[in-house]
């Protein structure tokens, strides 16, 4: 048996004296490295999801007063809460990307003009009578959207490398999927009549027109319809 | 959608009944003489009567007159009251009130104030999310008594009060005047709890506290913060939380007095982060209002003059 090649200055004694395992004990990592988005631009895109999820929190926060339905207001508080946490968790992820110092705490930014357009056109509806428009922009048209591209970039990003914003979105999406469906069975009440669900459905074509048109919440998305 | 909005455009659905919040502002500047606080009563007995009337309040308003806030007020509640079920729901009611107007003013805090700092945005956050279940907490004690949303009319004083432009005004005036008046309140109900042996109402009212708690610390924090370079804002931010705290006395009913209705909770707004001065200071503003006795004398009369035209109301439409 030949002896073992060692570092220049250590010695045998240094070695671990575990055997190496075999395939059959611990199944092998089949992950590849090497995913779609650099440091660089992972941190770009958490930048533009916070700026989502921030103002999001502060829609949502300008609304609760001016909503009539108590239900909707109790239920928007938790929402608001997870939002805060989400933008938050996005922020934190930031120094750890090398963005940290340059954008200190307010590390939002809009993936485009034509985004942060979209943003205050959601924020518009203001009258108490506009409950379904306020909520569609939010729960029809937004969080959807913002679902689709945080599960697609979990497959798309380097899943060992950038595994830190991959658990990140993971919780996000959770919380966001719960959003979206108690969002959905407030509209539904809301949306009885033939009336009321054609303001929905109108409001929903014509943000997510805006959303299509300016290329999601990074400017480069490809739109799904929901 | 506009930054700050007035009270009147909070929106409600129409279990509830909005009353005009005059009668509380003068509550704070009622003076130590029975005929100033029968007059004034007597003045106000019309918007009063009208904010009542289809209300679970209305046999409350037909046994006082219009000083009934006064007696539900300034009395402590006690097991054997014998419009205690009543008292207690009326109570709750007020606090669910209290609670949704707070829900309401720290939820716009983040509209109100874009530029604030995040730290700042996420402690308004989380108290829109307590405050949120603060009012799905007393709904459901209200319930447990037998009430329901909209048995008791609503005034917006509270968001009056605080909700402020200027965001250390804000916090003083909703995180420290609002949520300390909380505080005191709330360890009064849970000394009643422990009075009558209910658990369900210790235990929720407590958990409720100890967020009240924290939002007041929120405030104390912030305050500080955001007057740090400033000692003559700082001064300001006092003297507008003292004006608050005036006007949430209601006239001595919450005070240090030995006759309070709702005593100070000393031990709770310490560890919120109130010194013992402020404490002292809220105690002796307070102190300044009519007495208990004058108020019960008050109230006596104004009941006794509510029934004789009553009376002769009676005997008018008989005639
Ligand atoms: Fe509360
Ligand atoms: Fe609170």
């Amino acid at each position: 048996m030949s002896e073992q090649r060692l570092y220049p200055g250590s010695g045998q004694d240094e070695r671990t004296s575990f055997a190496p395992y075999s395939a059959f004990d611990i199944p092998a990592d089949l992950r590849t490295l090497h995913g779609r988005f650099d440091v660089e631009a992972v941190a770009l895109r958490v930048r533009n999801w916070r700026y989502a999820e921030e103002w999001m929190m502060m829609i949502m926060g300008g609304w609760v007063a001016t909503i009539p339905e108590l239900p909707v207001k109790t239920g928007l508080g938790k929402i608001i809460w997870d939002s805060a946490v989400a933008a938050d968790e996005l922020g934190k992820r930031l120094p750890e990307l090398r963005c940290g110092s340059k954008v200190g705490q307010f590390g939002s930014q809009p993936g485009n003009e034509g985004f942060a357009a979209l943003i205050q056109e959601i924020s518009s509806p203001e009258s108490p009578e506009l409950t379904i428009e306020k909520l569609t922009g939010i729960f029809d048209v937004l969080k959807p959207h913002l679902v689709d591209v945080y599960e697609r970039f979990c497959t798309e990003t380097d899943q060992i490398c950038d595994a830190p914003t991959i658990i990140l979105l993971e919780d996000i999406t959770r919380r966001s999927r719960a959003h979206i469906a108690w969002g959905n069975t407030i509209l539904d009440e809301l949306c009885k009549d033939a009336a009321s669900e054609q303001r929905r459905a109108k409001r929903r074509d014509e943000l997510a027109a805006m959303l299509a048109e300016c290329g999601g919440v990074t400017g480069e998305e490809a739109v799904v319809t929901h | 959608m506009k930054r700050f909005i007035d009270h009147d455009e909070l929106a409600r659905d129409s279990r509830f009944i909005r009353q005009d919040g005059a009668a509380n502002s003068v509550l704070a500047t009622l003076p130590d003489d029975v005929d100033t606080v029968v007059d004034i009563f007597e003045q106000l007995a019309p918007m009063i009567e009208k904010a009542t009337r289809g209300t679970a309040a209305e046999p409350l308003y037909e046994e006082y007159g219009p000083a009934y806030n006064l007696v539900v007020l300034n009395e402590p509640i006690h097991p054997d009251d014998p419009a205690l079920v009543n008292r207690l729901r009326f109570r709750l009611h007020g606090i669910l009130i209290g609670e949704l107007q707070a829900l309401e003013g720290a939820s716009r805090s983040l509209w109100d104030f874009p530029e604030a700092p995040w730290e700042f945005k996420m402690n308004m956050a989380r108290q829109a999310w307590d405050e949120a279940r603060h009012v799905q907490i007393y709904e459901k004690l209200l319930q447990y008594m037998g009430g329901e949303i909209g048995d008791y009319p609503e005034n917006t004083f509270l968001f009056e009060c605080a909700c402020s432009e200027d965001p250390a005004m804000r916090v003083a005036g909703v995180n420290r005047g609002l949520e300390g008046l909380a505080c005191d309140v709330f360890r009064d109900l849970i000394r009643y709890a422990e009075k009558v042996g209910d658990d369900t109402i210790k235990q929720a009212v407590d958990f409720v506290l100890a967020d009240e708690i924290t939002h007041v610390r929120f405030g104390s924090n912030w305050v500080k913060e955001f007057t740090k370079d400033d000692p003559d804002y700082f001064k300001r931010t006092q003297e507008f939380r003292r004006e608050v705290d005036k006007r949430f006395s209601f006239g001595g009913a919450r005070s240090a007095r030995a006759d309070a209705a709702i005593p100070l909770a000393v031990q709770d707004r310490l560890e919120a982060g109130f010194t013992a001065e402020e404490i002292d200071e809220i105690g002796a503003l307070s102190a300044g209002g009519p007495s208990r006795e004058t108020l019960r004398e008050a109230a006596r009369i104004l009941a006794e003059r509510h029934r004789a035209k009553k009376a002769q109301q009676t005997q008018t439409a008989a005639e």
